[in-house]
């Protein structure tokens, strides 16, 4: 019997990571994009506005990876 | 590293103030502040220096630019230019103008007529280029014309794909002339037709007006080749050419003498213009009274005597340099210089994204240099996509020498290369696994684990968060310089606090986990009993709440080991879909691909993150930005 639980859970921890990643970057990438056409100098550090809620996908992926090593 | 700045004070004779200005520009060390912001209540208020000759020297220099294009360009002659040089550039703002206008007027009125004359024959050359070009192709249709008088002859160009309207012409042409007329074609080339008409004169203004209003293009010989022979036209447009080139062959012979007469002087005067142009854009800054001039600015020290003594050559004692004293607190208006070596400042140009340093700060860019490279070569760590973003970025970098901003995003990506390839050979992969698989590379082992990416997984979590630790700390340290700097005691406190916090934090999970002692415990419980009052006191009672936030940052860098793992997963499955292929050739083309996404995203990815690291979980450690950037008085793009 194959043991669902492991990958459901670490599917979760990831996808949540990513979901919660993307809303976070859609909301600051179309203010980043409105800022830009404004004034374009400010496109680098738009860039890693857009990239800050990255970790949170991230720590997903870390917690994910760590439960399929650590419990199967 | 930033360098120390002193405020100082030039003091001369109002007769001097244009000189001084001259000298201060080329010496290029002064960043300029506007006298009237420096007078307190009570002092004298000097008045502004009026700028009387702007518009002036910028007419000029609009002229001199307009009659230098005009002459043909000869080499420099840099001894020539120099002695002229010598001898205008202490003229004063109105010898200066005296001498261009003087210089500009009889020869820009010569050269204007020159060029106008050599544009005019320009153009004759090309119409008798179309004429010759036109007759020599309907020269064979001549001996199919009937010679007749009082007739008038027109030749239309028709494109081929519309060779149906030649009919269409033909009918009206009838009801025009009353079929007093021969219509003949021919080709031309592939493209086009040519159709003689020859009529009767006395329809000459209906049939032009017909051909006029149908929007034909219709070849309008000028008066004096109508009726004449196509040969006899053609020798006579010969004839024209040769005259109208020996003409201009004169004017290039009158122009390359003046040329040769005036060009150094100009160019020499036209660099004075310039410079002394710039140079009034700043006058408004100064402040002056009846005799004498006050100017203001900020200076590293390092240049203080430097410029001390190009004032003292020119002027002797007569303009006085005056070291002002600065109070602690105001020294944070003294705008920043970094003075970083070649090799930081491309991080000069990343911290840039978030302003400036502020003077007292400690300038992040060196740290930025050690580290950025470092994280970078992490996350990608492969020799075969080390040497190939090493390649692609010589090569950018190379192509496009003149922008700025990408010599210095390629440069990073120069010293990225080479920790990305160390780490490639720490890690053992050469395009992901296929190295290992080749049995070219292996795995090295270090402090007792093979740096496998996929099998290691979790020691390489473990050290990405090492890093992140040492990194965050790193970051609180500076903070503490920073505050001490700055003389904070508050701030002093919350860094050490947070320092300790932190600590005892890992060493009660650590102790907790049965790695050391459990005796740790109660030690990392007291390092966080005086870890917060010490924060509460530096940052209030929400700079506790800091602690979970500088947590958070520190995980952050799990992100070395999580993209790494990404990028390493794609490689692998670039070469297990390659090598699923039957056909050797379309394994290759598949990997290949897919190795490709790879470098690309390696290239953005792991750059954009430890970018990220530095600007948002280093940085806001010790960084507070709010700087203004040293502006040295000087020519555009001098040392």
């Amino acid at each position: 019997m194959v043991d669902w639980g492991i990958p459901i859970g670490a599917g979760i921890a990831f996808g949540m990571g990513a979901i919660g990643t993307g809303m976070a970057q859609m909301k600051i990438g179309s203010a980043g994009a409105g800022t830009v056409a404004e004034r374009p100098e400010t496109f680098g550090l738009m860039v890693v506005l857009v990239a800050i809620p990255e970790t949170l996908v991230i720590l997903g992926f870390v917690v994910s990876a760590m439960i399929m090593i650590m419990l199967e | 590293m930033l360098q120390r700045m002193n405020k100082i004070q030039v003091i001369g004779p109002k007769t001097d103030l244009s000189s001084v200005v001259d000298v201060l520009y080329h010496t290029g060390t002064l960043h300029l502040e506007d006298v009237s912001k420096s007078i307190a209540p009570g002092d004298t208020i000097l008045k502004k220096i009026d700028v009387s000759k702007a518009s002036e020297i910028s007419g000029l220099l609009v002229r001199m630019g307009g009659l230098l294009l005009s002459l043909p360009k000869v080499p420099d002659e840099p001894e020539k230019q120099k002695r002229f040089f010598d001898e205008v550039r202490k003229a004063t703002p109105d010898e200066l103008t005296t001498l261009s206008t003087a210089t500009l007027g009889g020869l820009e009125e010569t050269v204007k007529d020159l060029s106008g004359r050599k544009a005019d024959l320009v153009f004759t050359l090309s119409t008798l280029a179309k004429y010759e070009d036109i007759i020599g192709k309907i020269q064979p249709l001549e001996n199919q014309l009937p010679v007749l008088e009082g007739f008038e002859v027109t030749v239309i160009l028709i494109q081929r794909e519309f060779r149906e309207v030649v009919d269409v012409i033909r009918n009206i042409f009838v009801d025009i002339t009353h079929n007093q007329f021969e219509l003949i074609s021919a080709d031309v080339d592939q493209a086009t037709i040519a159709v003689v008409a020859v009529f009767n004169k006395k329809y000459s203004e209906q049939v032009h007006s017909f051909l006029f209003s149908q929007n034909v293009n219709e070849i309008r010989l000028p008066p004096e080749y109508m009726g004449k022979p196509f040969r006899e036209i053609l020798t006579s447009i010969a004839e024209r050419r040769k005259k109208a080139l020996d003409e201009m062959k004169g004017i290039d012979e009158k122009l390359g003498q003046l040329s040769a007469e005036w060009y150094q002087q100009l160019t020499v005067l036209r660099r004075i213009l310039e410079d002394r142009n710039e140079e009034i854009r700043v006058f408004s800054k100064f402040g002056q009274t009846d005799y004498t001039f006050v100017i203001i600015g900020w200076i590293p020290r390092k240049f203080l005597n430097r410029t001390k003594e190009a004032l003292e050559k020119t002027f002797g004692k007569r303009v006085l340099v005056h070291e002002l004293e600065v109070a602690q607190d105001k020294m944070n208006e003294a705008p920043t210089f970094y003075d970083n070596p070649w090799f930081v400042k491309p991080f000069e140009f990343l911290m840039g994204l978030i302003g400036t340093s502020s003077y007292k700060e400690i300038d992040p860019s060196p740290i930025m240099f050690i580290f950025f490279p470092i994280f970078f070569g992490l996350m990608v760590g492969d020799i075969a996509y080390g040497i190939i973003i090493l390649a692609i970025a010589l090569f950018i970098k190379r192509r496009y020498q003149k922008e700025l901003w990408l010599q210095h995003l390629m440069n990073i990506l120069v010293m990225c290369s080479i920790p990305t390839i160390i780490f490639g050979y720490l890690y053992g992969e050469f395009f992901g696994n296929f190295g290992e698989m080749m049995g070219w590379i292996e795995p090295v082992e270090f402090l007792g684990i093979t740096w496998n990416r996929i099998d290691a997984m979790i020691p390489f979590l473990i050290l990405a968060i090492s890093i992140g630790v040492f990194h965050v700390f790193l970051g609180l340290s500076l903070g503490i310089i920073n505050a001490i700097t700055e003389r904070s005691k508050k701030h002093v406190c919350e860094k050490c606090g947070m320092i300790l916090a932190i600590t005892g934090l890992i060493v009660v999970l650590v102790s907790v986990a049965g790695m050391i002692s459990e005796v740790f415990t109660s030690i990392g419980v007291v390092m966080l009993l005086i870890a917060f009052p010490l924060i509460i006191y530096g940052g209030g009672f929400f700079g506790a709440f800091e602690v979970m936030s500088t947590v958070g940052n520190i995980l952050s860098y799990a992100r070395i080991m999580a993209i790494g793992m990404a990028s390493v997963v794609l490689a692998l499955v670039a070469n297990e879909l390659g090598g699923s292929m039957d056909v050797l050739l379309v394994g290759i083309l598949i990997a290949a691909m897919l190795h490709i996404l790879n470098i690309a995203l390696a290239m953005f990815s792991p750059f954009l993150h430890s970018l990220r690291l530095h600007l948002v979980e280093f940085d806001s450690k010790f960084y507070k930005g709010g700087g203004r950037i040293y502006t040295p008085f000087k020519k555009e793009g001098e040392g």
